[in-house]
């Protein structure tokens, strides 16, 4: 039965800025349900809120109303030290502008999300083993020769597939991707969708990516529009009956 | 984990930490340096103050000093605590005066405090003969041979004397001729005086160091001058005079003392200052230095209270000059650890500018799980990092510093004609230096914690940045 229930789902969320005692409602009353091994895009105009609702869902920041529910779980009202461990075992996050370290090589920026989760002890106890895992992640997204470089020294579609690859280091439940593709041109933002596309119907990962880009979306399973604040329509992608469905 | 590597990756990457680092290394070497030298000021004049005066002394109030001091010394030697603890005793008579002498044909006079000893009796108190210069060691009032020659050379023998010699005619009984009057003349009395009352330091050549000139050679005269008191109950007081000739000088590289202390005999004070068989002072010297306390205790009971005697340690007599040093040393130590306070403010500029520029690395790092706890660490321990590297390379510097002062302080003399370490202040060969290792651990652990204390604010600012602004930061 739990498989008819949404893994991820936002119910009447509401979060609204304030800029110098001036109100910017962003969002205004969501609601969404996401299923496992969904790939999801939520799509919609500059300033619609749509990366607010990714922070949201990925407890990186709290609604003003409404709720946040992790396999029926409420999340959003969790105290922080929860909400941390959700961001660092549950959820992967990619961004647009990849968020690499750049103190850090490939290797070690792919490595944080373990390093954070565990004490000096523990790291140098399994240190091998992440790392090999840590390897094969980046074999995986094609950056098998690029383990010791910088950030600095790698071009932008190879550091978003440096991101993705820490984003699934802790084997998470949810991608969470912020306009992964925003800042590639249109061939490196194709296969960064694609090795999504792989990852999901490989691994059975759930993605709910956030763009503004139409051309990428025809790539996932169910598009959300958000137009001021609202999911305004949800359209399901031909090929898929079922949302619990995979490729 | 993540945070010792990033850390450890600022520390590397982040040049202006560096300066974070030099600010607290600096402190912590100028701290080291000036505690040690210090330390070694303290120490090496706690040494010499002790060296030159014995370990209790029991003094009379009266100016005209006390009656019979072999009688109160064979008192207290009869009391069985005592003449365990004690190992020597002398009476000394000391006055203040005035001495005169000539130096390239200027009458010179100066205040000096006189002290009437037994040379023997004062050595075996400790202090005295291990500082004189030509006698070192074998204390003693005798005129060098050289310092007699110089004697007959002021003071030829009358020539009328030596021409009725002459003169006389000559022996009809066959007796032998009268011998003439000796040719040397006895000076009426000798003086041991302060070193630095018969040297200065003076720069002769313009270019070069500071020399020594002598103004009184061994064998020259010097005219005392003090007071003795007559009349009923000795309270009137009359000046009295006489010449003396210098034979040695008392170093002991205080110049307290060596510019103002002259030693005559005991005996020969006592007879020109009318004083016969009084002392002023009872110098004594104990077996174990532990038991100070206990045999000035003892000492109090016993002289009878009418006597009017007190009984010092060395420490009371001290005590204003050894509690200013302690003072001084203290009121410079707060005032050094300012130094390492004004780097703790550069660490906090520093920080808060770091943290400016990772804002968005600490918003990743947020996302990625981080705990505002964690956040908060990275910057504390960077700060920790910042003030130990800064504080080990302090102290690696300020010890060798302080190891190789007096090379550096000779280099600087040579290079800069100027001379760092006026020596005629002290009379200390060397800067002296006590390189304490507490201290210098003392040191360490205050820069460490002054350098976290300074980036706690900057780590909070940090630690409480919300994410999502953080990742937005441009």
């Amino acid at each position: 039965m739990l498989e008819n229930l949404p893994l991820l789902a936002a119910v009447n969320l509401h979060k609204t800025y304030r800029k110098h005692a001036i109100e910017v409602p962003v969002l205004t009353g969501v609601d969404l349900e996401v299923f496992a091994g969904e790939f999801l895009s939520i799509v919609g105009s500059s300033g619609s809120g749509k990366s607010t609702l990714l922070h949201l869902l990925g407890t990186l920041d709290k609604p003003d109303a409404g709720r946040i529910l992790f396999n029926t779980e409420r999340i959003d009202n969790l105290p922080a030290e929860q909400r941390d461990r959700l961001r660092n075992e549950t959820f992967g996050f990619i961004f647009q502008f990849y968020h690499l370290l750049p103190e850090l090589t490939t290797l070690e920026n792919v490595l944080m999300p373990k390093m954070i989760a565990l004490s000096v002890r523990g790291w140098l106890r399994q240190r091998r083993t992440l790392k090999q895992h840590a390897t094969e992640l980046l074999d995986r997204v094609g950056l098998g020769h690029r383990l010791h470089h910088k950030p600095r020294e790698l071009s932008g579609g190879e550091m978003q597939r440096a991101a993705i690859a820490r984003a699934l280091i802790n084997r998470p439940r949810i991608l969470l991707a912020d306009e992964p593709t925003g800042n590639l041109d249109a061939d490196k933002g194709l296969e960064i969708i694609r090795l999504l596309r792989d990852l999901n119907r490989q691994e059975q990962l759930t993605i709910i990516m956030v763009t503004h880009n139409m051309e990428i979306v025809g790539n996932t399973d169910r598009v959300v529009r958000l137009i001021k604040g609202r999911v305004e329509d949800a359209t399901k992608s031909p090929s898929l009956l079922q949302p619990t469905m995979t490729g | 984990m993540y945070k010792l590597l990033l850390c450890w990756r600022y520390l590397l990457t982040r040049y202006l930490a560096l300066v974070c680092i030099v600010s607290v290394m600096l402190g912590v070497a100028t701290l080291i340096v000036v505690n040690s030298v210090m330390a070694g000021f303290s120490t090496k004049l706690r040494e010499r103050l002790h060296g030159l005066l014995s370990d209790i002394v029991i003094e009379a109030h009266d100016f005209q000093g006390f009656a019979n001091p072999e009688g109160k010394m064979a008192l207290i030697q009869s009391d069985p605590f005592l003449s365990q603890h004690i190992e020597a005793m002398t009476p000394t008579l000391e006055i203040f005066g005035m001495i005169q002498f000539a130096c390239n044909g200027t009458a010179l006079a100066r205040p000096v405090h006189i002290i009437g000893i037994d040379p023997a009796g004062r050595a075996r108190v400790g202090g005295f003969a291990e500082h004189l210069l030509l006698h070192k060691g074998k204390p003693s009032f005798e005129l060098s041979p050289e310092a007699l020659e110089r004697q007959h050379v002021l003071h030829p023998p009358h020539r009328l004397d030596r021409i009725a010699a002459m003169l006389l005619p000559p022996p009809t009984d066959g007796k032998p001729a009268p011998a003439p009057p000796p040719l040397d003349v006895s000076p009426p009395s000798t003086i041991i005086i302060g070193y630095a009352i018969a040297h200065f330091r003076a720069k002769l050549n313009p270019d070069g160091p500071p020399e020594e000139v002598r103004t009184l050679a061994p064998g020259d005269d010097v005219i005392i001058t003090t007071i003795k008191g007559h009349g009923l109950r000795n309270q009137e007081l009359s000046p009295v005079q006489w010449r003396c000739a210098v034979c040695d000088y008392f170093k002991s590289e205080m110049s307290e003392y060596d510019a103002n202390y002259v030693f005559v005999p005991l005996s020969e004070l006592q007879r020109l200052r009318a004083m016969p068989d009084r002392a002023t002072s009872i110098q004594i010297r104990i077996k174990d230095y532990r038991d100070l306390h206990a045999v000035k205790d003892r000492l109090q009971t016993l002289l009878p209270a009418h006597w009017e005697l007190t009984v010092h340690t060395w420490e009371d007599k001290q005590g204003p000059l050894l509690a200013a040093i302690s003072i001084e040393k203290g009121i410079l130590n707060v005032l050094l650890f300012m130094i390492i306070a004004v780097a703790g403010f550069g660490i906090l500029a520093i920080f808060s500018m770091i943290v400016v520029e990772k804002t968005r690395d600490i918003g990743i790092l947020k996302a990625l799980g981080a705990s505002n706890r964690g956040v908060l660490n990275i910057f504390l321990s960077y700060g920790l990092l910042l003030g130990a590297v800064g504080a080990l390379l302090g102290s690696a510097i300020g010890t060798a510093i302080t190891i190789y002062i007096n090379e550096i302080e000779q280099f600087l003399t040579k290079w800069t004609g100027h001379e760092l370490f006026d020596r005629s202040v002290y009379y200390f060969n060397e800067i002296p230096t006590d390189l304490n290792i507490w201290s210098v651990l003392v040191i360490n652990v205050g820069a460490v914690a002054i350098a976290v204390l300074f980036s706690v604010l900057p780590a909070l600012r940090a630690a409480l940045l919300h994410p999502v602004r953080a990742l937005r930061y441009e």
